[in-house]
């Protein structure tokens, strides 16, 4: 009874407060559409669209339940279907509150929220533009196991600092990770693995990007660079299980994954070791349920994106006209349009999330070297900026880039290159206060 | 209770959402007929000194005395030491319960809310573990699955199913496991309160980072306003997940499997504790402590008649609560408690309302 008024109340505000008032001063881009929340605390990221449905409402909260949910060993009552070997126990174990995580490995109460994908060089793949698994670990190193079962391995994080100067002269430091992995069963994991930390990103606004129509990708992908920009960009070429067949690849870091279906069923399977029914036990049964991982699904699906801030700042306002200078808007495209979409809240909908959903070089700094799917080893996802500003909010200390190598944005940008060299180098060469301006202006996202 | 409170606190949705956007989507003139409040820097220094660490400072406290009476129990396993082991689990819930109307910053993110409260109780990897001769070392602990070692494994291991259990139940081993997590639950209290207090690992006590709000460098808070509205959002998460996810869920479903602190019969006592926590997060003080500064009540207005209503209303919540029966886990399927626990939810809700409609306007920027 409660949730309808309030709802009814949102949409009341909205009209009223919305772009189409008559006489009304230019309304801010909204982020995420119709979707867009006004929230700028820790608990912006986990709010559900505002526009959804009462059914709708209800599949969020049972999906939000779901993504809560703590997996313990069966056989149990509640949640079970742990392991036998793992990194973590739930969805929000990774994803504190829905976004970026630490970059942290180990155990206790500072669980590990990175995590290692491994493969082969050479070898035979399971399936077309798949990687070559690692015997012993597969494509991911599960470091963590129900009683009685080994880990896969134990995984130790260091990081190294190089120095480096701004064109003005001030010093920055930047930190690349090395990771050493130590088979429990005694063994050395085998010359030619290759290994790539991946960091948990956010999980909000995943709907809406998946509503992105296919064609409209495609028409920002310039993989031979024919307008000569510098800058190409092209859509992953990957694994659905589903069809079992190559389809564009769209989420994750490598955009290793076509849907979020297919996402999240990875991350039952392979970071709780829960079978599902898109990754079930050899015998075709599976832990989790249909109706659990579809809940799951649309959790991610259906969260509002949070509204900018600041838009009246001054100093916001130069920062995004360096963005758009500097070029950053190339692959971290400002404006997309969804179209149609099975969840009728997220279709159709002008959306502000900073990106083009492409793959692109960014140069050997930022390297790991793993193919995965169509992308080489350069290749990197230009990740969503929208809600960037609310990161340390939501999770103190979350960092950022694809293994959490960055602890500020100005390190996150420093990490450029590849197609990306000038325009970092345009920030590296910039003033003090235009540096300054460009990341209030993403702190304002 | 991570279970809980972690889908409930992130399913308060369209609540937390309509309060922001009635002022964030338009201007205070469009939208409230508030007076102008000016938030002031002490109303999160104050929140910080004066409720959220003193409240930490308490539950360190707390499992460290929980963790010398096992310890006690286990030296000589007397009827008497079961009870005190009981009462200290009883007293180390109080503080913990009261930090739920705060449950953002290190609690979240370093992972202490999971190791501290999770559920359900893995009993399969339990059982295993009681039955191996493996050495319970820290190390060994601290590799142990939140869902074998937090408040919830010391209770199902101290009261037993039904609350049933006596000091002969126990075996050795379990005696050796009971101190063990409560060893590892005297370190995690001490971390969370290190967290908020002290520097560690380089990274400031995040008591300064609530201080800080507004100020320049601070990447988690740009103004006093967003430290204020996460205040107020931390009120309506925990009356939401009381009134519907603590209460409903089990209620709804029937299910005393989903009830919080059911081996202990001590869940009314942690709603009762959760709303406590809203009323220190309001008054600008933790048990024992006086506010200094500017509190929620101060930018409401004491004594206004928003103030004398959520004043009221706090105090009919707690009532409410009180007017269930123990054991809840009972109560839920039983038809006469009906009027009770529905009558509860209403007020909570209730409070929850009022926060929404007109308080968070007061906060939000």
């Amino acid at each position: 009874m409660r949730r309808p008024l309030m709802m009814g109340a949102v949409l009341l505000l909205a009209t009223a407060c919305g772009e189409d008032t008559p006489g009304a001063p230019a309304a801010p881009p909204r982020a995420g559409g119709a979707t867009t929340i006004d929230d700028r605390t820790s608990l912006a990221f986990a709010q559900p669209a505002p526009n959804l449905s009462l059914e709708a409402q209800e599949r969020h909260r049972v999906g939000d339940a779901a993504f809560a949910a703590v997996f313990v060993p069966a056989p149990a009552p509640v949640n079970p279907g742990l392991g036998p070997v793992y990194n973590n126990t739930s969805c929000n174990g990774c994803h504190l509150r829905n976004g970026r995580g630490m970059p942290v490995m180990g155990s206790g109460p500072q669980r590990t929220q990175l995590l290692v994908r491994v493969s082969m060089t050479g070898g035979s793949p399971e399936h077309p533009n798949g990687a070559v698994p690692v015997p012993g670990f597969g494509l991911q190193v599960q470091d963590q196991a129900n009683y009685g079962v080994k880990p896969e391995a134990a995984v130790a994080l260091e990081w190294v600092e190089t120095q480096g100067q701004y064109a003005d002269g001030s010093p920055y430091s930047l930190r690349s990770p090395r990771v050493r992995i130590t088979p429990k069963d005694g063994s050395v994991p085998p010359a030619g693995m290759l290994t790539s930390l991946r960091l948990p990103p956010p999980v909000f606004g995943l709907g809406l990007l998946e509503a992105v129509e296919l064609s409209t990708l495609q028409a920002l992908a310039d993989p031979d660079d024919r307008d000569g920009d510098g800058v190409s960009g092209r859509l992953n070429e990957v694994w659905d299980v589903a069809a079992r067949a190559l389809a564009p690849g769209r989420f994750g870091w490598k955009a290793n994954s076509p849907h979020l279906a297919q996402q999240s069923a990875e991350a039952y399977v392979n970071d709780m070791g829960v079978t599902n029914p898109l990754f079930p036990e050899v015998d075709g049964t599976h832990e989790l349920s249909r109706d659990t991982l579809e809940a799951a699904v649309f959790y991610a699906q259906s969260l509002g994106v949070p509204a900018r801030t600041a838009l009246d700042g001054a100093e916001v306002r130069r920062g995004e006209g360096l963005f758009r200078a500097r070029g950053c808007e190339h692959c971290h495209r400002e404006v997309l349009e969804t179209g149609p979409y099975p969840v009728a809240e997220l279709a159709h909908q002008r959306i502000h999330p900073y990106t083009d959903l492409l793959l692109h070089d960014l140069g050997p700094g930022l390297a790991d070297g793993r193919p995965d799917g169509a992308a080489t080893g350069a290749e990197w996802r230009t990740p969503a900026l929208w809600g960037l500003g609310l990161t340390q909010t939501v999770l103190p200390y979350a960092a950022y880039l694809h293994d959490g190598r960055a602890r500020t944005l100005e390190e996150a940008i420093l990490w450029h290159g590849g197609e990306a060299e000038a325009a970092k180098e345009g920030f590296r060469q910039s003033s003090t206060e235009d540096r300054a301006a460009l990341v209030a202006f993403l702190r304002s996202l | 209770m991570a279970r809980f409170s972690l889908s409930v606190r992130l399913a308060l949705a369209p609540v937390l959402v309509s309060g922001a956007l009635l002022v964030g989507g338009c201007s205070n003139e469009d939208c409230c007929d508030m007076p102008e409040v000016t938030l002031k820097q002490d109303l999160v220094t104050n929140f910080a000194d004066r409720v959220v660490v003193p409240t930490y400072r308490d539950l360190a406290h707390e499992l460290t005395a929980l963790d010398t009476a096992v310890l006690l129990l286990r030296t000589e396993p007397t009827a008497a030491r079961l009870t005190a082991a009981r009462e200290a689990w009883f007293a180390a819930r109080v503080p913990w319960e009261q930090s739920e109307g705060f449950l953002f910053g290190p609690v979240d993110s370093f992972g202490y809310d999971p190791a501290l409260d999770s559920w359900p109780v893995n009993r399969t990897d339990l059982d295993a573990v009681l039955s191996s001769s493996d050495p319970l070392t820290a190390e060994y602990v601290r590799n142990l699955q939140e869902t074998q070692k937090g408040f919830h494994t010391v209770e199902y291991l101290l009261f037993g199913e039904g609350g049933t259990k006596k000091v002969e139940d126990f075996t050795p081993r379990q005696f050796e496991y009971l101190t063990a997590i409560t060893t590892e639950l005297q370190t995690v209290g001490n971390a969370l309160l290190a967290a908020w207090t002290e520097t560690t690992d380089g990274r400031p006590p995040y008591r300064d980072t609530l201080a800080t709000a507004g100020q320049s460098g601070n990447t988690a808070y740009p103004s006093v306003q967003a430290a204020a509205q996460e205040m107020v959002g931390g009120i309506i998460n925990i009356l939401d997940e009381v009134a519907n996810g603590k209460i409903a869920d089990p209620y709804d479903a029937k299910d005393p499997d989903l009830v919080e602190s059911q081996f202990a019969y001590n869940s009314l006592s942690d709603f009762t504790n959760n709303i406590r926590s809203v009323e220190n997060v309001y008054l600008g003080r933790a048990t024992d402590m006086t506010a200094q500064g500017q509190t929620l009540r101060d930018v409401v207005g004491v004594n206004t008649d928003l103030d004398a209503r959520i004043r009221g209303e706090i105090s009919q919540a707690i009532t409410a609560l009180g007017n269930i029966p123990e054991p809840f886990r009972d109560a839920i399927r039983d038809p006469a408690s009906k009027d009770e626990i529905e009558a509860a939810q209403e007020a909570i809700r209730k409070l929850q309302d009022t926060f929404e409609k007109n308080v968070l306007p007061f906060v939000t920027q």
